[in-house]
């Protein structure tokens, strides 16, 4: 383990570059960590977002020698090439300051794509028995568990060329909603996921269940969309 | 200086469980009025409901009642909770846990059968946890967020710190917040109706803490300067397993879930002995308490791993098995460069939550009109410790009455209170005082913070470390006050940020310290070793911390036993 790790980190905005710091090699380091010494010590006014610390809240993802990852989560051996650490802030959004992007356009998406539930009851109902090992119980927990960080976002390929494009993780919820069987909207939210740059435009690059940090497929959830969607436009219930 | 003026209807402060769910009652309530949500971080991704494990608590399963969930919770809170504040948390709750299921979609683990799993959680005497996994809070906040996200009627300010609250001309009531734009660095005045606090406490102030990293008790502390009466602030809660990775790093401190000591896992020293058959006959399954206490007695005794922690081992029950069974906390010891399931981890005790608060009644209004607060910022719900699962009960039980509340409130109350603008002026000048001094090493502040705390005001108290952590506190407030911060770019300039976080810490350390040294015997989470008893039940206090001119005042007011006293029951069996 080299004694200094030699870091390169995004300053400013669109139009920013990058500028290297020397920072001392720890055993125990994660990426997070080595951005927190460069402002705790080295550069007061680096500005970057995190907040769990452990992997929960996906507030702190930024581009790590090229490829989106949870900086709190990755410990510094496992991608520091020759000692050298290269961090910007998360592709596909645009940048606020330093390393951090602003997510307001990714879960504006997250809405167009009718990422939440509708309900069917209220408060004063019981809550539905559901019978967890029916398929759809089974296929809503597969993709559940995500939690929003936008690195599947930062590294598909068709939000870089289509602007308009949903999106993996805003699509993966759609799914785990139309499998969701107290759900009221799925017509809507069927109509929603098809049109324009939705579910259709996926290539399948498979680079969203590729970087998923939780191992989570929205490739596999955006296929189940556009089965369904083309079953309902054969049905008739979606126009083309 | 002109600062930026706007103004809202109903302004909530802190977007976890409690601040989302005030933001959706309030617009169900009255579409029509102007509700913004201000947030430190980004919406629903900064705070601590997003971090629950456990799951949360609730009697709707056969054969538990709300009686019991509720004497789980006065015999947890050694008999100090405020009964009403408790007994409207577990009756709540019913139908807090239906809306997340039926209005906001949460989707909560079942039983083979399709009903409601319940776990079993510590100290509880019914396994009525519900939950999702072992990452409740992210579904509960997920769907939260999604709601609010598709109410356009609902404003967000994210990565928005609030400042300092601002009386009314006429002193009576809250007329609004100062704020700061973290992303633009401009201060902002935000004048309301009504106005929820709803920002969390977490003590970070601790050498080794669990809560988000953007925790800083801002809340109490704009409480405190307020004027408002604190209640129970002794009262922190520690959790035996944080993850210790050594020094400067942000994974230290954060929780290794409960349920390894459940399964058999074991506490060993760094003479790589299994000590909590020294302290307590359950060994590792004792209460968090108890085993916090054993930890820290043993980190102090010295007998410690050479990083100055202790260690969990999980091998003996199978590598495998293990790796099954806590598949998270595997993984995420493993990305950390740690192997939980054959090998050892490095643990400490670490500060967890925080039972004191803004004192207020069952519908969160607070003793200043205008002003409510629900979530970890409130008080009285747990006493002297929080059971497990109890902690998102009360912030999303609360919060929704809060949002219930402000309409009913501004209905009978209409109209903004202009603010006292010599007061506004004070606050703003107080926000810019670290650009006035000389740049120095504001982490270093922190870090001396931490250990005062950890040392002195910690896990293990007496009187004398009370007094020589309030003595600390002083001339690191003293020091934080003499070093600045560089005034170049104020836009997302962290360093300002640390500087005010550091400083609503040590205010609220401070009263943590003085409320430690009120409390003459040893209840739930706080410990006196020179006043060990618990004593008498039946004439129980619980302290009151108060900042007039300048000065904190420290009273004992009497526990009242609205509903069941100190060896009573409300269930039947139990009183046979």
């Amino acid at each position: 383990m080299a004694d200094t790790l030699q870091v390169s980190l995004w300053r400013g905005g669109s139009d920013g570059r990058y500028v290297d710091y020397a920072v001392p090699a720890r055993e125990s380091q994660t990426v997070l960590d080595v951005v927190t010494y460069v402002q705790r010590h080295l550069d007061a006014t680096l500005s970057y977002r995190f907040a769990c610390r452990v992997g929960m809240c996906g507030s702190c993802a930024m581009q790590v020698n090229g490829r989106a990852r949870w900086t709190c989560r990755t410990h510094v051996s496992k991608v520091a090439e020759g000692g050298k650490l290269t961090v910007a802030p998360l592709e596909n959004m645009p940048v606020i300051k330093d390393l951090a992007a602003d997510m307001r356009e990714f879960f504006g998406k997250w809405q167009r794509a009718k990422g939440r539930f509708a309900p069917s009851k209220t408060r004063n109902d019981p809550v539905e028995p559901i019978d967890p090992a029916t398929p759809q119980r089974r296929a809503a927990d597969a993709a559940i568990e995500c939690i929003n960080c936008g690195v599947c976002y930062a590294s598909c390929d068709t939000v870089k060329w289509d602007k308009d494009y949903l999106g993996p993780a805003q699509l993966n919820r759609a799914w785990t909603l139309v499998n969701d069987v107290r759900d009221a909207g799925n017509r809507e939210r069927l109509v929603a996921v098809s049109e324009g740059s939705g579910c259709h435009s996926c290539h399948s690059h498979q680079s969203c269940q590729e970087f998923c940090p939780v191992g989570l497929n929205p490739t596999r959830s955006i296929a189940g969309l556009k089965r369904k969607s083309l079953a309902a436009y054969l049905k008739g219930e979606l126009k083309p | 200086m002109p600062i930026e003026r706007v103004r809202t209807d109903i302004l909530i402060l802190g977007s976890g469980g409690a601040g989302l769910f005030a933001a959706l009652h309030a617009h169900a309530a009255d579409p029509k009025l102007d509700i913004t949500v201000a947030t430190k971080g980004l919406l629903g991704k900064c705070g601590c409901t997003r971090m629950v494990q456990g799951g949360y608590n609730v009697s709707l399963h056969k054969g538990d009642s709300i009686e019991r969930h509720f004497m789980d919770t006065i015999e947890g809170g050694k008999w100090l909770p405020h009964q009403e504040l408790a007994w409207t948390l577990v009756t709540r709750a019913v139908e807090r846990v239906r809306e997340l299921e039926n209005e906001i979609g949460c989707f909560f683990d079942r039983n083979a059968d399709g009903s409601l799993h319940g776990k079993a959680f510590a100290g509880q005497t019914f396994d009525r946890t519900v939950h999702k996994g072992d990452l409740t809070g992210i579904e509960i906040i997920s769907r939260l967020m999604e709601q609010v996200w598709a109410r356009p009627g609902i404003r967000q300010l994210e990565e928005h710190r609030a400042v300092a609250m601002i009386p009314s001309k006429d002193g009576a009531s809250l007329s609004g917040l100062l704020m700061i734009d973290v992303r633009t660095g401009a201060l902002k005045f935000i004048e309301a109706q009504a106005v929820l606090l709803a920002t969390g406490g977490g003590p970070t102030m601790y050498r080794y803490h669990t809560p988000s990293g953007d925790k800083s008790m801002d809340g109490l502390a704009m409480a405190l300067r307020f004027g408002l009466p604190l209640r129970d602030m002794e009262m922190v809660q520690f959790h035996p397993t944080g993850l210790y990775g050594g020094a400067e790093t942000r994974m230290t401190g954060t929780v290794l879930e409960e349920g390894l000591r459940g399964a058999g896992g074991y506490l060993l020293n760094g003479e790589m002995r299994r000590f909590m058959g020294d302290y307590d006959p359950k060994l590792e399954r004792a209460t968090r308490d108890v085993v916090s206490r054993s930890m820290y007695a043993e980190m102090r005794a010295g007998r410690t791993t050479k990083n100055g922690g202790l260690y969990i081992a999980m091998s003996h029950l199978g590598p495998d098995k293990v790796r099954k069974m806590f598949k998270g906390m595997v993984e995420r010891c493993d990305d950390c460069g740690f192997d939980l399931a054959g090998g050892l981890v490095e643990v400490v005790p670490t500060a967890h939550y925080f039972m004191g608060g803004v004192v207020c009644g069952v519908d969160t209004a607070t003793e200043r009109p205008g002003l409510f607060v629900a979530g970890e910022d409130a008080s009285g719900m747990h006493g002297a410790n929080r059971l497990g699962g109890n902690g998102v009960a009360n912030s999303t039980v609360f919060g929704g009455i809060a949002g219930d509340t402000m309409p009913r409130w501004i209905a009978a109350n209409r109209g903004h209170r202009p603010p006292d603008e010599g007061v506004l002026d004070a606050e703003v000048a107080r926000a810019l005082v670290p650009f006035a001094a000389k740049p120095g090493d504001v982490n270093a502040l922190r870090e001396k913070l931490m250990d005062t705390m950890w040392n002195d005001v910690g896990v293990l108290r007496d009187r004398a470390g009370l007094d020589r952590g309030l003595a600390a506190l002083d001339t690191i407030e003293a020091e934080l006050l003499a070093t600045g911060v560089a005034d170049g770019n104020r836009a997302f300039n962290l360093t300002w940020h640390d500087w005010l976080n550091l400083r609503s810490l040590i205010e609220t350390s401070r009263v943590i310290t003085l409320a430690a040294i009120q409390r003459e015997n040893s209840r739930g989470a706080h410990f006196r070793e020179d006043f060990p008893e618990p004593g008498d039940l039946d004439s129980s206090t619980y302290t009151v911390a108060r900042q007039r001119g300048g000065k904190i005042e420290m009273t004992n007011e009497p526990v009242e036993f609205t509903i069941v006293r100190p060896g009573q029951s409300l269930l039947a069996d139990a009183a046979e």
